[in-house]
């Protein structure tokens, strides 16, 4: 299998199904697809309404953190992997990242998947703002989203 | 010389300022101690170790030198994606 890697930083809303249904196309003759998709909740974690979230980024270094994380994912030995992440003003609802991997059996595309999404929860350059009704919130990571990252390095 | 601030610090102080750097400034601590004279309000996270200074696309800690150097970005704890 030729190897095929996507990683976009799209500014602007983006299809995830779509995406994955031209990925499923390039990835034929895998037996495996696997993928997240992670959407922007209406709610905050203290149970007040988001009317928005903003994903500030930097120009370089957020695309390159993203790529070095799929690079990374190579050790599952999967050939196709896709992340695509939003930046910018992302409403409830809309989706913030897809990720997925194909393989030819289904532990590498599942592991795959986990790994990338673990990463970029923790190492991705993003700084993440919550615009609330009572107003801005910067977001830094949960202690699980540091836990479910260091299950990668035992 | 142009100082660029990301996530939280980017709100506080403004994404990107530009600021007149006197020669006895030589060092990424000297220029923090430099920005909290011109911004007071972020005086005590301008001084946090977890704000990490950026320079080139490279974290740098507070001993390197800013001579020559056009552009410092400063990175507060990232949020993850």
């Amino acid at each position: 299998m030729t190897v095929i890697l996507t990683c976009r930083l799209a500014e602007s809303s983006f299809d995830p199904w779509e995406e994955l249904r031209q990925f499923a196309q390039a990835a034929q003759g895998a037996g495996a697809i696997s993928s997240f998709t992670g959407t922007a909740r209406p709610l905050s974690s203290n149970g007040e309404p988001v009317d928005a979230m903003f994903l500030d980024h930097h120009p370089r270094m957020t695309l390159s953190s993203m790529r070095e994380i799929v690079d990374a994912a190579a050790r599952f030995g999967c050939d196709y992997r896709l992340v695509i992440h939003r930046c910018g003003v992302v409403l409830p609802g809309e989706p913030i990242v897809l990720v997925a991997a194909a393989s030819a059996h289904r532990r590498a595309a599942i592991e795959a998947v986990e790994y990338m999404i673990d990463r970029l929860k923790t190492d991705a350059v993003f700084w993440k703002r919550e615009d609330r009704p009572s107003g801005s919130a910067w977001i830094e990571p949960r202690a699980e989203d540091h836990a479910a990252h260091a299950r990668w390095e035992q | 010389m142009r100082i660029c601030f990301f996530g939280k610090m980017g709100d506080v102080i403004g994404r990107e300022v530009e600021i007149e750097i006197p020669a006895s400034t030589a060092t990424v601590a000297g220029l923090r101690r430099l920005l909290a004279e011109h911004f007071p309000a972020a005086a005590g996270a301008l001084g946090e170790a977890r704000l990490r200074a950026c320079i080139a696309d490279a974290m740098v800690n507070d001993s390197h030198s800013i001579a020559g150097v056009e552009r410092v970005e400063f990175f507060p704890p990232l949020s993850g994606g």
